[in-house]
Parts: C-alpha cells; structure tokens; sequence
C-alpha cells in the first residue's frame, strides 16, 4: 500500500533510513518510546482531569462567591466574574457571626482532638500490647461502637446530658473525647492500636530493664513515637467534628452557640430571603430567582477556611503519616 | 517461685486493665447505659410533663408502627438502601483506581495525593449540602450537552435514564472516597515490589499481575473499605433517615418512637454488615493461605 502510494523516487531514501534504522533495531525502540510517551501523556491526562473533579467544588465556590449578583444571572459569565467583589464575604461574615461560630467550632474540634489523641492513644497500647482475660471481648465491643449509628442511642445521650446540665455547652463533645469516645473515637482507636502494633518489643524492654513503669515506659517512650499515628487523628478529628451537623444540632441548640457549619446551613443569603417572603407573600406569583447563591458561597469559603489553611500547613505530612500509621489494619 | 510468677501474671493484667480503664468507663456511659434505655425506651410511650418523663409500657407498638403507620419510614429507608447498594461498589472501585493510579512514580506526587484527598475537608457536611442545593454537586457535563436527547436514539429511555443518573451520581462517589483512596494507597505500598518482578520474568502482563497480584493482596483493605463506606453511607450527614430520626425526636417530642426507628436502623446496618463478613470470609481466607 506504501509503494502503491508513494512515488518509487520518494520511496528509496525512506528506505534506506527504515533500513539503516532497522540494522540498530531502531525501529521498534522508537515505536516502543513512542508508545511509552503516548502511556504517559494519557496517565497525566486522566490524573489531572480527576485532580479538577476533585478540585471542582473548591473552585466552583470561589468563583460564585466573587461574583455580583448581576454576574450569577448573566449566562455568559461561567468561571470568571466580570467585576471582582469581596462585598458577598463581608456580608457573609456578618450573617454567620464569624468569629462567635469560630470559636464555638474551634473548642469543640480542637478540645476533642485533643483530648481523642491522648485517650485514644493509651487504649490503643493497651490493646495493642496486653492480653488480659475478656480481651476478645472488649475487642469485639470496640469494632461494635465503630458501627452503632449515632441516631440509635442520640435520645438517652440527650436525656443523659440534660439531666447533667450539659446542653449548650461543649461537654458532650469534650466529655466522651476524654473516656476515647466521642465522634469516631472507636475508629481513632483502631488506628493506634495498628500503630503500636508494628513498634518493636525491645524498646519498651530497654525502658524497663531502666526501670521505668509501664506507665512512664508508655509516656516517655512509645506516646512521642506515635507522632505519625497522633496526626492522622488529629486531622480527622478536627475535620469531621468542624464539618460535624448531627451532633451539634442536637446539643447546642440556642444560636449562640452554633458552631460554623450550623450557621452555615442556616444561612441562606440575604437575596433568597427576600425571594422567599416574596413569593411566600404572594403565594407563589411572584417568586424571584434565588440570587444568593454568591453570598451562601463566601459562607461556605469562610466555613472551610480555617481547617483549608490547616490542611495546607500538614497535608504534606498527613498523607505520608497516614501511610505509616497503618491505618489501613493488617 | 510459683507464686511469684502467678503475681507476674496478675500485674501484667492488672496493666492491661488500666491502660484501657478509661475507654471501658466511657463505653458504660456512652455506649452500653445509652444503648440500654434507647432499647428500653422504645417500647416506651414516653410523655414530657413537668416531673420529667413519663413512661409507660406499649410493647411493640413503635416497631409496628414504623412499618405500618409511618409513611415516610420505609421509602426513606429504601433510598438509603438504594444509595448504599449504588454507591458502594462505585466508591471502592473508583477508589482503587485512584489508589493505583496514585503509586505510580509521578512528579508532584504529594500534591496529587493532597488534592485526592480535598474533598473530604470541603466536601461534607453543611457545605455539600449548600452544594447539592446549587445542583453544583453534579459536574455540567452530564446535563449541559443534551446528551440525553443525543444518546436516546441509540439507547431505549429507562435504561438512558437510570445511565445518567448513575453518571450524575459519580461525582459525589468521587468526593466520597477520600479515605477510602488513602486505604488503599496504603495498601499498595505494603505489597513487594520483587512479586511483580517475579510475576513478569514469568510472562505476566500487567493485566494479570493486577488480578493475580495486586488483588489478593489488597482484599483485607477491601474488606476495612466496604464497611467503611457502609458505615458512612448509612451515617452521613445528608442521608434523610438521619433527619427524619431527629425530626420525629425534637420536633414532635416523641422519644420513644425515635428510639424505636434508631434501633431498626441500627439492626439493618449490622445485618448488612454481617453479610459482608459472609461474603469476603472466602476470599481473605483464601489470600491467609497464600501469604
């Protein structure tokens, strides 16, 4: 078909370049390089479209929320806002309450982190290095905590907690993070017990033969060891209690003390409000488009914002530690 | 000389005990004593007045009443089903693909690995639930071309219907799947470089070294993933039954009939989960062999 095609004179220096190409074998290097770099582009091609689907709802918000409320309307506009406006975050800011949902968010992810890196940690190494009599057992009911749903026992916990007096306040979730429970605690657990699992014998053995107590060979010893473990927990910890909603809707119940992701999800926007009295006053007739969606998206980006710039400072170390931690069991 | 290693015996216990004393103290309160009155009360009439709580007995009304009476409690439990049943094996597989896709030796390896795991941290909670109420939950392609019109020639309505919904749904699998991605990852990395190695002095391609390798080797992490995601499909914060339970509790002050549903739930979940031990005992008893 080549010769048919292409004229005997054109032919002959092609030829001869395949044949010379061919004498060093270098016909099926260049096919097998070729393909290699074919190999490559596309792994790099599905690697950076997923990296944008995974980026998406952070760049989706950040866009909305610059825009003017002109510019959400307007079809044209998709990523980039015509006229750049931080008007939407000061709004925002002011609508959420920042800095009182700050901290309210900020005690009770930090408090709990905290505290579930130090008791979960002590009944990790108890697990990982005693067998007792009723191991088995308080093994077995460790896994079960992990899958109770919280909805099964959140009535006698909340009854539970009024009695004490702790509703509206950070007890309930500070309280449980002491004892290892809490938000995931069973799970946060597991992870130290797989931690302390793979540490060597001989460096408790050298403390004792020391003469440091258990305790003091644990706390001296094996606890500054687990750093790796300790931030896998913290960052999980922090993040899944700052994102939290079940929990906080139940026990903190006055506004005041509202964590960010509750006022976050009471916060509409001061556009879809009018819209919807409107169309709630006239039945339905007149019902605007909801416009807030920049302002409910400045909400969002100041919501994640904090635990964004956290995630920023460990994310390097977090995926490594996460690797060593052994969270993923044996 | 007998004695004294008795002793031994006693203190090494006696150590155990204490290191996990404060974990056992806070499953009595929090876990077994709450789990005990939930289960209590839920055949419980229970009445708020102004000496508290007034109980009385009702036997297996709530029960029969969440599967009769109730008109929101099986539909709301279906979807949540239907949900999990979706969406779990998607998650697992689109997770091992990033995890596999991760290993590889590629430049700005941290970052990749940073960005995979974002969604986690942006993605849940009341700011997916913004999301979802923007429809930006779901990426445009799917709805923006017309491919519905465009493919419904080829292929019958039903089937394109539930095709894209599917495809609609693959976002929200692929922000679900976080940790389960880093699971993974951190299973690939347990496995020996020489058995590939091995595999392929022996002619294997890289398509059989995945199953005949790659596979066996990561079904204990595939085991953690599946109830993983079980869990946390059943206990996310946009899933419905979650606030129907709460709603029935604090808006309508029936505490007994909330611990009824919770209990339900909470025996479908373990179930389930039983299940799923069933089904992957073969196979990770197959892979303890091997090892």
């Amino acid at each position: 078909m080549l010769k048919e095609s292409v004229s005997p004179a054109r032919t002959a220096p092609l030829e001869a370049v395949s044949g010379r190409l061919k004498k060093s074998g270098g016909v099926d290097r260049i096919i097998k390089r070729s393909l290699q770099v074919v190999n490559i582009a596309f792994y790099y091609l599905v690697i950076l479209s997923l990296t944008f689907v995974f980026l998406y709802p952070l760049l989706y918000m950040l866009s909305k929320s610059m825009m003017q409320a002109q510019d959400v309307a307007d079809a044209t506009v998709q990523w980039i806002p015509k006229a750049l406006s931080f008007h939407n975050y000061s709004l925002a800011w002011r609508s959420l309450n920042f800095w009182g949902g700050f901290t309210n968010s900020a005690i009770i992810s930090f408090g709990s982190a905290a505290l579930q890196i130090i008791s979960c940690s002590l009944v990790g190494y108890g697990f990982a290095r005693y067998r007792f009599p009723g191991y088995t057992l308080c093994f077995v009911l460790l896994l079960f905590t992990f899958l109770v749903p919280p909805q099964t026992i959140v009535v006698p916990l909340y009854l539970f907690f009024s009695d004490l007096g702790w509703i509206n306040t950070h007890l309930p979730f500070v309280v449980p993070s002491m004892f290892g429970h809490g938000l995931k605690g069973a799970l946060f657990v597991l992870i130290f017990i797989q931690f302390y699992r793979r540490m060597p014998n001989v460096l408790e053995e050298a403390a004792r033969i020391d003469g440091a107590g258990p305790f003091r060979t644990y706390w001296q010893i094996m606890f500054p060891l687990a750093k790796p473990a300790m931030l896998t927990v913290f960052l999980f910890s922090v993040v899944w209690h700052w994102n939290d909603n079940f929990e906080p809707n139940t026990f903190l119940t006055t506004p005041n003390f509202y964590n960010l992701s509750q006022r976050l999800a009471m916060f509409y926007g001061t556009n879809n409000q009018a819209a919807e009295t409107m169309s709630q006053m006239t039945s339905g007739s007149i019902g605007m488009a909801p416009t807030g969606l920049n302002q409910v998206m400045a909400g969002c980006i100041l919501t994640i914002l904090p635990i964004l710039i956290l995630y920023l400072f460990v994310q390097r170390h977090f995926v490594e530690s996460v690797e060593r931690s052994g969270i993923a069991g044996e | 000389m007998k004695k004294s290693r008795l002793s031994m015996r006693a203190r090494y216990y006696m150590e155990g005990y204490s290191f996990i004393s404060l974990w056992l103290i806070g499953f009595l309160l929090f876990m077994a004593i709450p789990l005990g009155r939930s289960l209590y009360y839920s055949f419980q009439k229970l009445q708020v007045s102004q000496n508290g709580l007034i109980a009385s007995f009702v036997g297996t009304d709530h029960y029969r009443a969440a599967f009769t009476t109730d008109v929101n409690f099986l539909p709301l439990l279906k979807d949540t089903m239907v949900s999990m049943l979706t969406q779990v094996p998607l998650i697992l597989i689109f997770s091992l693909f990033c995890a596999i896709l991760l290993n590889r030796k590629l430049v700005g390896k941290t970052f990749f690995r940073g960005i995979f795991f974002l969604p986690v941290i942006i993605a849940s909670g009341a700011i997916l639930s913004k999301l979802m109420d923007q429809g930006a939950a779901n990426l445009p392609i799917f709805y923006n071309e017309n491919l519905y019109s465009k493919l419904s020639a080829f292929i019958p309505g039903d089937l394109l219907e539930t095709l894209l919904q599917y495809a609609e749904s693959l976002t929200l699998v692929m922000w679900d799947s976080g940790v389960q991605i880093l699971i993974f990852l951190a299973g690939l990395q347990t496995i020996s470089i020489t058995l590939y190695e091995a595999a392929k002095c022996d002619g294997a391609t890289a398509w059989e070294g995945f199953w005949k390798i790659t596979f066996p080797m990561i079904m204990p992490m595939m085991l953690v993933n599946t109830l993983f995601s079980i869990v946390s499909s059943f206990t996310k914060a946009d899933n419905q039954m979650m606030t129907h339970i709460l709603n029935v509790v604090f808006k309508t002050n029936d505490f007994g009939y909330g611990s009824a549903m919770g209990w339900i739930y909470f025996v479908i979940i373990f179930l389930i989960l039983g299940l799923v031990f069933l089904l992957f005992r073969k196979s990770l008893s197959t892979t303890e062999g091997r090892k």
